[in-house]
């Protein structure tokens, strides 16, 4: 422990700030999801107990919106994680012509979100799409990105990869770059080959941040919305609609109690999310020193 | 392993793909922006037109654009230098100091990013409001800095744990206090880690939209609620949004290539070692 | 060394920011009388921010203007008065939001004397109260009417539909997808216009949201009809109206295909613009299709005062120069590539200069003296939304029309707690 009792000091400022601005909020939140609780009708606030769980836990349409937002996350997850470790991997070789590139592949993470998803509707348009003009040329047909309802969720998770897979491989890289290289010329020394040194030397030191990067990247993809908004709005019909849209209906027509009790519900998924991902990925290696 | 002429060109084959899709986007949205609408939805495609600016003219009169961009610059560098600077004290914290709940206070960190937002903004906009910080600059840092540091603190503790300990401890020994540990020897090392937290927390600040709507109107208001407002109720203006959206972008650019630098191997043991 | 030169730069770069933001961050310290104005973003806001400074001329008073966009004027608006933070003394609203958001404004009966209200056409007067009371002042009139190519009627010798069937009649003579040509472009996603579409459809036929007694009563005979007719209407619209929403109709029309379109009249004057529609002039208008009765559906922005306004004689006068003649008349020829403000006066749409730069300022007049408005109720905003997801299950075809109009009933008698 290089850092020993001088530890604390460390924590303190950063943990005390998130604690103070991010906790309460989250608690008083927690606490107005037991209310009734209509923007239109502010004096009239009255405590329910569990009833908004209650209704959501028998509303179809939630269920369905969380089976929705499963089948988004799990998905873009695992093709946003194995193309950017892919891309990372590529980028770590030391050519020159790779460095100016780099750059390139970071751009879909500056634009806004609501720009991207805005011209995704544009290249995705079925008739004069530039993506199905070409699909149409090539014999391929045109899909219908955006009405179909399977299609729509291929769309969506599209879309999010797109925006994100830079991300992934920023963090991996970025990763990548922090083993020290004597570790490798050592194991090439000794003739390990390739795919040795990746399974016994950076697939180990790697784990964490793939970890890191593999839960960011699903907390934020749970809790999507802007980009699904944008694209789909939830349709067609109910196909893409996932927790947040149903969050963002309540949110928008001022009904705070069922809006934060669809909150607190996704808290504890996403929660559970992480842990067993922790879990399971952390626990056959044991606790990092 | 040697690197060969054969591993480049597959490597820059296995490229193309990608760099492709990636940028095809980038390039619809940037043509967009010297397009007219009628041009931008022309059959067949035109790859090759009359490039016009009378988008990029609209955005820039009709809105006070540079206002709003001194505004997002301020807040996204605050947000990034607060995040970098609490989130590394922090991560080296957890790197190297274990105490019986580590594990448990590192989950809680995770844990305020786990709601929506969205059930955020009605907590966040009281709080606000009660210290007199809506629809200033202050309100937005520190709203923006809670949601880039748990993340950043996660980060950065996985690029700390890949250091080396002996090296650090070489130091101690040596009569270096930890900060001095951190400050000298662990960032030099962890730099892409850095590197990477400062992005992401400049990205969290430049592109967040939800807060900035309601903690912010006039003053504090930055580009990603002047960009929404483009997408109007007679429909989005596919043309001054692109617009908006490349000079949105150019920032970001910027300061990736400024930071690139640092997003490579050689600050290692090699410099150190005594 | 480096690291130190580097932590030095550090320490530089955030005095500097810290600096910067401390003077920048300078608050506007009224002088005068100022008020603030919670605004509609996008060519709303271009053309108010055009007439403002003329505004302030005039009589002093300066206003700042908070602009949100569309998805979320609302929100922001409600989240404001709700909690009572008196950050907004006028509100640009649209006219549903009235209702829950009354018991926030000022009531405005003994005010509205002082204008001229002959001149204003009175259902958009009528969209600014509720219950009895006025609340707001009515400034930009919308409303649904049919837009059709006048050069393809022309040319096959027909008449713009007049009735729901004769528009079927003529949807299918203009259908041709083969050669890409559609009869008519609505909407059918999960978009909020495809329920209004579907409510203008069974409204024509006699159906009504919410009857007298404040049940739900779409589920009738009349209702299924209207449901009927619109999903027979789909047949005849582009292949993916299931994914289309208002800017698509505007497109299916822009680009030449479709040959009529149900819109609402602030998406007309995109179809005139020639650098977004290649259709610009062949372009006709008319009052939307009747059955039983014509109904065109009413939707008026309006400007309200805030209860806890301190400045509540300056936010009249601010809303009666919003109402103006004269803002009405710079409003409408505002050059803005997008749309419009239409005013609400009879005498700005008349006049002849109007009609140059709104070719359809008629329709929009005559419509206007029939509109039918949606229910004036607190819980409209739900009720609406249950409508939307039903009608976007139906059109998805996850439910039967007869499951569809029992749940759209279901839904809006459990939010009146009927």
């Amino acid at each position: 422990m290089a850092v020993g009792g001088a530890g604390r000091w460390f924590l303190l400022p950063g943990l005390g700030f998130l604690f103070a601005i991010d906790l309460i909020p989250l608690l008083y939140s927690g606490w107005i999801s037991f209310y009734d609780w209509w923007l239109i009708r502010p004096r009239d606030v009255r405590f329910v107990g569990l009833a908004n769980y209650a209704r959501l836990g028998v509303d179809p349409e939630f269920a369905r919106a969380v089976v929705v937002t499963t089948l988004f996350t799990t998905g873009a997850v695992l093709v946003e994680f194995l193309v950017g470790l892919a891309l990372a991997l590529l980028f770590a070789q030391p050519f020159r012509f790779l460095r100016p590139i780099r750059v390139l592949l970071l751009l879909p993470l500056f634009v806004v979100p609501v720009v991207g998803a805005t011209m995704w509707r544009v290249i995705f348009h079925p008739e004069v799409g530039v993506l199905n003009y070409y699909l149409a040329a090539l014999g391929l047909g045109r899909p219908p990105w955006l009405s179909d309802p399977t299609l729509a969720l291929v769309s969506i998770t599209l879309v999010d990869a797109w925006r994100t897979i830079p991300f992934m491989f920023l963090v991996m890289y970025a990763g990548l770059e922090v083993l020290p290289a004597e570790l490798f010329e050592a194991a090439a020394v000794d003739g390990a080959s390739a795919w040795q040194s990746f399974r016994h030397i950076t697939v180990p030191l790697l784990t964490y941040i793939m970890l890191v990067a593999v839960l960011i990247r699903g907390m934020d993809a749970f809790r999507e919305f802007d980009v699904i908004f944008v694209l789909t709005g939830g349709g067609p019909g109910t196909a893409t609609q996932t927790i947040q849209i149903l969050n963002y209906r309540a949110f928008g027509l001022g009904h705070m109690g069922e809006a934060n009790a669809i909150g607190m519900v996704t808290l504890v998924l996403v929660a559970i999310m992480c842990f067993v991902l922790m879990r399971a990925i952390l626990r056959p290696r044991g606790p990092r020193a | 392993m040697r690197p060969t002429r054969l591993r480049a060109t597959l490597t820059g084959l296995a490229l193309l793909p990608i760099l492709a899709w990636t940028l095809f986007p980038i390039y619809w949205i940037t043509t967009a922006s010297f397009k007219t609408e009628l041009a931008l939805y022309a059959k067949p495609p035109r790859w090759l037109f009359e490039p016009i600016l009378d988008n990029y003219a609209r955005v820039l009169t009709n809105i006070p654009f540079f206002q709003y961009l001194k505004n997002s610059l301020v807040i996204a560098v605050g947000t990034t230098l607060g995040s970098l600077v609490l989130g590394t004290l922090a991560g080296y914290g957890f790197a190297r100091f274990h105490f019986r709940a580590s594990e448990a206070v590192r989950f809680l960190v995770l844990v305020t990013r786990m709601a929506p937002r969205m059930v955020l903004v009605v907590p966040y906009y009281l709080m606000m409001q009660r210290l007199g910080l809506l629809d200033t600059y202050t309100g937005l840092l520190v709203a923006y800095v809670s949601f880039a540091l748990p993340f950043s603190i996660w980060l950065l503790i996985g690029f700390f744990v890949d250091v080396p300990l002996d090296v650090e401890e070489a130091a101690m020994i040596d009569g270096c206090s930890p900060l001095g540990v951190l400050v000298r020897i662990v960032i030099p090392i962890a730099a892409p880690g850095l590197v990477v937290a400062a992005i992401f927390a400049f990205l969290v600040s430049w592109n967040e939209f939800l807060f900035a709507l309601i903690l912010s109107g006039v003053e504090a208001k930055t580009l990603p609620v002047v960009i929404a407002g483009l997408n109007t109720d007679a429909g989005p203006l596919y043309g001054e949004m692109s617009a908006a959206a490349v000079m949105v972008m150019l920032p970001n650019i910027v300061m990736t290539l400024v930071l690139q630098r640092y997003l490579v191997k050689g600050l290692t043991l090699g410099a150190v070692k005594g | 060394m480096t690291i130190m030169r580097n932590a030095g730069r550090l320490a530089a770069a955030v005095l500097l920011i810290l600096t910067a933001m401390l003077t920048a961050d300078a608050r506007v310290w009224a002088q005068g009388k100022s008020l603030t104005l919670s605004m509609l973003a996008g060519y709303k806001e271009d053309v108010l921010r055009a007439s403002l400074p003329e505004f302030e001329r005039k009589t002093g008073i300066k206003v700042v203007v908070d602009a949100a966009p569309f998805g979320d004027l609302y929100k922001k608006q409600l989240l404001s008065l709700s909690t009572g933070g008196g950050r907004y003394d006028v509100l640009f609203m649209d006219e549903p939001w009235i209702p829950p958001l009354s018991e926030f404004l000022l009531p405005l009966n003994e005010r509205m004397k002082t204008l001229d209200l002959a001149d204003f056409i009175p259902t958009t007067v009528a969209a600014g109260a509720f219950q009895g009371t006025q609340y707001a002042v009515p400034v930009d009139p919308n409303v649904q009417i049919l837009v059709y190519r006048k050069d393809l009627f022309d040319q096959k010798g027909l008449k713009p539909p007049a009735t729901w069937d004769e528009l079927l009649a003529a949807a299918k003579a203009f259908h041709d997808p083969a050669k890409e040509k559609y009869g008519i472009a609505v909407t059918a996603s999960s978009d909020i216009q495809t329920a209004l579409y579907m409510l203008l459809a069974m409204w024509s036929y006699g159906a009504e949201l919410v009857d007298a007694t404040g049940r739900g009563s779409l589920n009738s005979a009349a209702g299924r009809k209207g449901g009927e007719v619109f999903l027979e209407l789909l047949k005849f619209a582009p292949p993916n109206v299931r994914s289309y929403n208002f800017a698509d109709v505007n497109k299916a029309i822009q680009l030449g295909h479709a040959a009529m379109a149900i819109q609402w009249a602030s998406g007309a004057r995109p179809m005139e613009d020639k650098t977004r529609s290649s259709v610009a002039g062949k372009l006709g208008y008319a009052l939307v299709p009747k059955a039983v009765r014509q109904t065109p559906m009413r939707g008026v922005w309006t400007i309200a005062i805030a209860k806890s306004s301190a400045n509540q004689d300056a936010a009249w006068q601010f809303a009666t120069w919003l109402s103006g003649k004269e803002f009405g008349q710079a409003a409408v020829k505002y050059p803005s590539a997008t749309s419009a403000i239409h005013s609400p006066r009879v005498s700005v749409l008349r006049d002849a200069g109007t009609r140059a730069f709104l070719p359809y300022a008629d329709t929009l007049l005559d419509s206007l003296q029939i509109t039918k408005e949606r229910p004036r109720l607190r819980e409209y905003a739900d009720i609406q939304e249950n409508l939307r997801v039903t009608a976007g299950k139906l059109t998805a075809g996850e439910l039967t029309l007869d499951a569809a109009l029992k749940e759209i009933d279901a839904g809006t008698n459990r939010i009146l707690g009927k």
